[in-house]
């Protein structure tokens, strides 16, 4: 298992995780996830007459697509063998997220987004064989327009790499 | 109107939320895409050794970004700038979820903030005599452990009712920075 694990420390950090994932943002959808927080906002849940524009909480909802659907599909040859990266995903959990929204624009119903995603730092917690990584996410709008930077961290428990 | 002057080190700002419902987690996993059954399925949680749903890691994040939307009035007076947070505790359906954002420092137009989140999950209400004449979910369903016994993080109080026995515990702690336009 430290063998797995150090083989993703090594040869992980700064790697692209393969494909992308394409998100069509409606209306709908903004205003029903806006109002899971009591947002009452007009800016955030009025007329689609009017235009609207995302809260910053669907960061949430772009990030956890990013994340479930490019790392799990990752794949690595080790000692000449491919394997996934994440051997069991049920094994893998999110740990932390770190959102960075400066010089960003915001997101528009009608936008066809774009989440990318390469490895950030990785490591070990021996105390519980737990091994963490940073996945590096960009999310950009149909004009290559930047709508938030995002530092996911997700944890691979034991069994899972 | 939130200008930079009225903004102090030490100072707290803060918003709580009691809703947390198996029908808000139905709604967040559907316009969030987040559609693991463990956020919307007990039978699911259970056969995961989780007793019952559990809210997504990212919903009570929402609630961090809220406060900072309405301090700022909506981005009138200022943007959110960056969220750095850790999910540590698990959120569950009947949680008070309390997010605190405390001043830690201001460096030109950007306030830093520690942001907090704490859940409050009752478990029974006793009468005088310890006789159970209330359980909350928590209590019928068994999530408040042995662990959090040991780590004092459950605690009785008085209420009208009789004596309260809940938990206390941070959820999500973090940090975030704004900018004030002004």
């Amino acid at each position: 298992m430290k063998k797995n694990a150090q083989f993703l420390i090594e040869n992980l950090p700064g790697k692209d995780l393969p494909g992308n994932v394409k998100i069509s943002v409606r209306y709908r959808n903004l205003v029903n996830f806006a109002k899971c927080f009591n947002i009452t906002d007009p800016k955030y849940i009025g007329s689609e007459e009017e235009g609207i524009i995302a809260c910053h909480a669907y960061a949430n909802a772009y990030t956890i697509k990013g994340l479930y659907t490019l790392a799990p599909g990752a794949k690595l040859i080790q000692e000449g063998e491919e394997r996934m990266l994440v051997k069991n995903p049920r094994m893998m959990l999110h740990a932390g997220n770190k959102y960075n929204w400066e010089g960003c624009v915001d997101v528009k119903p009608g936008d066809k987004l774009t989440v990318t995603a390469k490895w950030g730092n990785v490591w070990l917690v021996e105390s519980n064989m737990m091994l963490f990584a940073e996945v590096i996410t960009t999310v950009k709008n149909q004009n290559n327009e930047t709508v938030c930077n995002v530092v996911v961290t997700a944890g691979i428990r034991k069994g899972g790499y | 109107m939130v200008k930079l002057s009225d903004i102090k080190v030490g100072q707290v700002f803060k918003i709580e939320f009691e809703g947390i419902t198996r029908d808000l987690l139905k709604q967040y996993a559907k316009s969030s895409g987040d559609t693991n059954p463990i956020h919307t399925n007990d039978a699911v949680a259970e056969a995961a050794g989780l007793k019952g749903v559990i809210a997504h890691g990212l919903f009570s994040l929402g609630f961090i970004t809220k406060l900072f939307e309405d301090l700022l009035e909506h981005e009138k007076y200022g943007n959110l700038i960056e969220l750095d947070v850790e999910m540590r505790g698990m959120v569950r359906c009947g949680d008070l979820l309390i997010t605190e954002a405390t001043v830690e420092k201001i460096e030109g137009k950007r306030v830093h903030f520690d942001v907090k989140q704490t859940t409050i999950t009752n478990s029974d209400i006793k009468d005088r005599n310890g006789n159970v004449i209330k359980q909350f979910e928590a209590g019928e369903r068994g999530y408040i452990s042995e662990k959090d016994i040991e780590r004092g993080l459950v605690k009785t109080k008085e209420i009208p009712e009789g004596i309260l026995t809940y938990r206390e515990r941070i959820a999500t702690p973090g940090q975030a920075i704004i900018e004030i336009f002004e």
